[in-house]
């Protein structure tokens, strides 16, 4: 069962070729974005590395960290982070030292951000004030409205209006939903259920993800649309900034994200374009509270095991339908109850208990948090269980039910047994355990079992090592 | 000489094992499907018994099961 995996910004630009990573640190918004991204060792070499206009040996860099074994680790992630997104190439100076060189788009770019000058920005040019303003709760809800079309269209509630054939392409091709085949509508897939449980910022950024694996089909500009998202994520809510300037393959790109909610346009031809909350911090990826919260919680869970949604949306009460049976239905307020098969359905459906339990606490009622809190100061309850909003008695059989599933782990293998001597299965055995193919073993029995996709390997070491034998 | 055999290696709890052994021993399946019995947590059996073994399994879960919530089937 394969867990939807959502890359973040760095895993998305080491898939980009190097080529391209050059013409996006072309922008300083990208070069910023980028260097924000960076793990804090990183950027402290990034900054220290900014006014040095010449290489510097290996041995320096690796001088600025203690040299203690607990940093060993973060110091190998860091400095592969900048190789492998080609902010730094290293080289072999003439003393036949290893030396470490900023890559020079990237460096101008980031100075230019961090310190200002350059040329400004083309959504940042002049315009006069809006007689339609939009203030920022507008957006809000506008972009919500927008996103939830595309997640109501995907629960197949009956609230499903506008959306656009676009959305529908992408949510299809990225094995969110299926058609199958006998039908016309298209459903929703074990992907699309993890999906739906993801917090909003997640589920756009994934989203973007697949819409940028179809821009060249569409005959956009790759680095022109990342550019232009940078850009996007560093603008500020409830301002307006300018389409003049806009090359047709921006325009037409804006035209997406506008259908998606990530910015907002009171017409087509309006000239201007407000960025929503969505479009904002795009690329920060999982790490991101702040724009969390501004959407209230209306789940109050109780340890009988009853879940109460305050809430008059459909999508609402849908997804909690995706864990759970909901009992009763009233115009603000669905009752709805964990139950084993209820449970068991979501995870056939590819759902892990650890995305149930976060999607309940993400969205807790806030009079729910409120009384884990008070809870938390009454009995000072140790660290690990004063986090949980929700009563642990229902978090733990969620998890207990998850557990009854993998009471057996099945293993293909291929099993060795009759070894003519303890030798053989010796030399088999120690060969297998090192290339981590040996699943199991038993020295009595002198019995093997390696994994299938290590047997080739095995038999062949083993013909050979029989017949160097003989 | 080397005996090599093709199948799946089974990881659970000594009870689970006892439930495999006794599935075996019953035929439920139609055939015996356990080629080697490993230790008390693993078995080494065949491959196109997995499909049938997990639904075996599942009905065993839901036999043993007590609903600890009204459900539905309640109200």
């Amino acid at each position: 069962m394969s867990l939807l995996q959502c890359a973040n910004l760095t895993d998305y630009l080491k898939t980009l070729g190097p080529s391209q990573l050059e013409n996006l640190y072309v922008h300083p918004a990208t070069a910023l974005a980028v260097f924000r991204e960076l793990p804090l060792l990183g950027q402290h070499y990034v900054l220290r590395l900014l006014h040095v206009e010449q290489s510097v040996p290996k041995a320096v860099v690796s001088s600025w960290v203690s040299r203690v074994d607990q940093y060993r680790k973060i110091e190998v992630q860091a400095m592969e982070a900048l190789t492998n997104l080609r902010v730094w190439t290293s080289a072999t100076n003439q003393a036949g030292m290893e030396s470490l060189t900023l890559d020079d788009t990237f460096k101008q770019n980031l100075k230019t951000a961090l310190m200002g000058g350059g040329s400004p920005w083309t959504t940042s040019r002049y315009l006069d004030l809006d007689p339609n303003r939009r203030d920022a709760a507008y957006l809000d809800q506008y972009s919500q409205e927008r996103w939830d079309t595309v997640l109501h269209y995907m629960v197949g509630s009956s609230q499903q209006e506008g959306i656009s054939a676009d959305a529908v392409r992408i949510l299809l091709s990225s094995g969110l939903m299926v058609v199958t085949p006998g039908t016309t509508e298209p459903t929703i897939t074990r992907s699309g259920f993890q999906f739906l449980l993801m917090d909003t910022p997640s589920q756009v950024w994934f989203f973007i993800l697949q819409y940028l694996d179809s821009v060249k089909s569409r005959n956009l500009n790759l680095t022109e649309c990342l550019n232009f998202l940078f850009q996007l994520s560093f603008s500020e809510l409830g301002k307006d900034y300018s389409t003049s300037g806009l090359s047709h393959g921006l325009l037409v790109f804006l035209q997406h994200l506008r259908e998606f909610g990530l910015v907002y346009q009171r017409k087509r031809s309006a000239g201007r374009f407000y960025p929503t909350r969505l479009a904002l911090n795009i690329a920060s990826g999982e790490n991101k509270s702040l724009l969390e919260r501004h959407r209230e919680g209306y789940i109050v869970v109780e340890t009988n095991y009853r879940i109460y949604a305050y809430s008059n949306s459909n999508l609402q009460v849908a997804l909690i339908g995706l864990f759970a049976e909901v009992l009763y239905r009233f115009p603000n307020l669905a009752v709805a109850v964990v139950t084993r098969d209820s449970i068991r359905q979501a995870l056939r459906g590819g759902i892990k208990a650890s995305q149930i339990v976060r999607f309940l606490q993400m969205h807790a009622h806030p009079r729910q948090q409120e009384q884990s809190q008070k809870k938390k100061r009454d009995e000072k309850l140790s660290n690990e269980r004063a986090k949980d909003v929700i009563p642990g008695t229902v978090v733990d059989q969620i998890y207990l039910w998850e557990k009854e599933r993998d009471r057996f782990t099945f293993e293909e293998g291929v099993l060795y047994n009759q070894f003519l001597s303890q030798g053989d299965y010796e030399t088999v055995k120690n060969y297998a355990d090192s290339q981590g193919v040996l699943n199991w073993s038993n020295d009595q029995n002198r019995t093997i079992i390696v994994s299938r996709a290590g047997h080739d390997d095995v038999r062949k070491f083993w013909r050979r090592h029989s017949r160097g034998g003989n | 000489m080397v005996n090599v055999i093709k199948g799946v290696l089974v990881t659970c709890d000594p009870a689970m094992k006892q439930f495999l052994l006794h599935l075996d021993e019953k035929m439920a399946l139609g055939t015996r499907f356990i080629q080697q019995d490993l230790d008390d947590t693993h078995l080494f059996i065949s491959e196109d018994a997995v499909g049938q073994l997990k639904n075996q399994i599942d009905d065993l879960m839901d036999k043993i099961s007590i609903p600890v919530v009204e459900g539905s089937q309640h109200t």
